[in-house]
């Protein structure tokens, strides 16, 4: 895509939080498997997700994560958020290795420090943050795996480590700003952060730039996500580049 | 289930201009716990139904749900005086204040307005629950009226193997009682579709952050989209949070009508 797609009225959206895979508190209407998944976006209108498997986040990371290659394949419309872990316990392939892989693959990280049992700070992740960091790997994390203090320390020492936060409630603008402020290296998925005027604020302060889409599909519906970016005061370029233009970027697909 | 307009007016950014929209669940003001960017004002509120098409929202202040039901329903009848097509007035009643003075507030509102519309209740930030003595002004005139009670909660004492909203929903057959947040979360949906099933003054408020895959779709099958409202909680709460959920439901474009504004047309005469 060429970021001639940022202006007029064309907007691509790609999603950040896609997952697939059976989980355990699943109900009757979700769809678990790439089918589901693609006609979900085909139905809402959402053209590229990034995925994640529920093996990899709650079973086995590495078997997850290969599970996720062989589902999603060379599908050019879906790319692999996989699961990391720090390295002290070898589970995964070293750091420098695995993130320049995820880079190749033009995907992404997703962290679950709290369910997965370690700490989001240097004396535990630093090596798996250090690999991340030097191929630009964007790295996401729920607001139920960390603290702000955490991630305020680790945008301060992973300068290049583009963060990207999830889960957030609508109440965060006391926490988040003053880091948005300090950090360009901080991004906000928009799905949960439903404070009124949100993506019109945050834009005016900080740029659109920082504001990523994602649904949280299939747990969560995609209209109200849908919604912000559709439905907004900001500019063509701006809900372009919110809507998928931001995630494409950071994942090398084109240009800022 | 044929395709919907709604969902292609969503997924091409086209505002809902066509149809009656209603929030019934609006609230207005700052508030101490967050920041609200526009601070809530009136305006910021219209400004903000007017992005999606929602033409009409039932408010609630903050400070009303919070320490002042006096300034709260003063500035929220200021506002509806302001825009009377697009605000209409909940009056909060804290049933810690003195009776006469809760009795006051309804007869103050009803003589101003010509009758109330309708009623909040916010049991939780007021620290009681619905079975306070001092709500009982309120289910009378609101009985006799036939005006809805929109409640953060229906939270009271069991009694005989039936749950307080049961048991009040049967004493007072002419009150819509509204139960706010309702599709927030699989288990809140469960426990209220069965609850609102054996009542039909029970009615689901959409209002919230929460928007669980396909909960809308169970609340509409379970009970009937006739028994369900779109609500928002702005300026809690962006109006594109709940209002795109509804426009991507998978329901029928009548149902979606219904939820969107006819309902509570019908319940609030408006």
């Amino acid at each position: 895509m060429s970021s001639d797609a940022a202006c007029g009225s064309r907007i691509e959206c790609m999603d950040c939080n896609c997952r697939i895979g059976t989980f355990e508190h699943m109900e009757e209407p979700h769809f678990t498997d790439v089918d589901g998944l693609l006609a979900e976006m085909e139905f809402i209108g959402i053209s590229q997700a990034l995925v994640m498997h529920s093996w990899a986040s709650h079973w086995s990371p590495r078997l997850g994560n290969a599970k996720l290659d062989e589902l999603i394949g060379d599908r050019d419309n879906l790319y692999p958020c996989y699961v990391a872990l720090p390295s002290a316990t070898g589970e995964l392939a070293p750091p420098a290795e695995f993130a320049a892989e995820v880079r190749a693959r033009r995907g992404a990280v997703r962290l679950f420090p709290a369910e997965h049992q370690w700490d989001f700070t240097p004396w535990c992740a630093g090596e798996l943050l250090d690999a991340l960091a030097a191929r630009s790997v964007p790295a996401l994390i729920d607001m139920g795996q960390t603290n702000w203090n955490q991630i305020a320390a680790v945008l301060e020492q992973y300068r290049e480590l583009p963060l990207i936060i999830l889960g957030t409630s609508y109440r965060i603008n006391r926490h988040i700003y003053p880091l948005f402020k300090k950090y360009e290296n901080l991004y906000l998925e928009v799905n949960t952060h439903v404070m009124t005027w949100s993506l019109e604020d945050i834009s005016e302060r900080f740029g659109a730039e920082r504001l990523i889409f994602g649904t949280g599909l299939p747990e969560t519906e995609a209209g109200g996500a849908l919604a912000q970016v559709r439905y907004n005061k900001l500019s063509d370029a701006d809900k372009a580049r919110i809507a998928g233009g931001n995630l494409r970027s950071l994942l090398g697909m084109e240009e800022p | 289930m044929g395709e919907s307009t709604f969902v292609e007016k969503l997924k091409s950014g086209i505002r809902v201009d066509d149809e009656l929209v209603i929030d019934c669940h609006a609230h207005m003001g700052p508030w101490y716990n967050f920041h609200i960017p526009g601070d809530g004002t009136p305006e910021s509120m219209v400004e903000n139904m007017d992005l999606v098409g929602i033409g009409m929202a039932v408010a609630a202040p903050h400070i009303a749900i919070g320490p002042d039901i006096k300034e709260g329903n003063r500035q929220v009848a200021e506002a509806a005086e302001r825009y009377p097509d697009r605000l209409v007035a909940y009056i909060t009643i804290n049933p810690r204040y003195p009776l006469p003075e809760i009795e006051a507030e309804i007869s103050l509102y009803h003589d101003l307005f010509g009758g109330i519309k309708g009623f909040k209740f916010h049991s939780s930030c007021h620290g009681v629950d619905c079975s306070h003595l001092g709500y009982g002004p309120v289910y009378e005139y609101a009985n006799e009226h036939g005006v809805p009670i929109l409640s953060h909660v229906w939270d009271g004492p069991d009694k005989d193997g039936k749950s307080f909203l049961a048991r009040q929903a049967a004493a007072y057959p002419n009150i819509a009682f509204l139960h706010a947040h309702s599709g927030n979360s699989w288990d809140v949906i469960r426990k209220l579709t069965a609850e609102a099933k054996g009542h039909p003054n029970i009615y689901l408020d959409m209002a919230g952050s929460g928007r669980p895959y396909g909960g809308l779709e169970y609340m509409v099958k379970e009970v009937g989209a006739d028994r369900v409202l779109l609500g928002t909680d702005m300026p809690f709460i962006d109006v594109r949070c709940q209002f795109g959920r509804l426009l991507a439901a998978r329901i029928s474009d009548d149902d979606k009508r219904m939820i969107m504004g006819l309902n509570a047309k019908r319940l609030f005469n408006l």
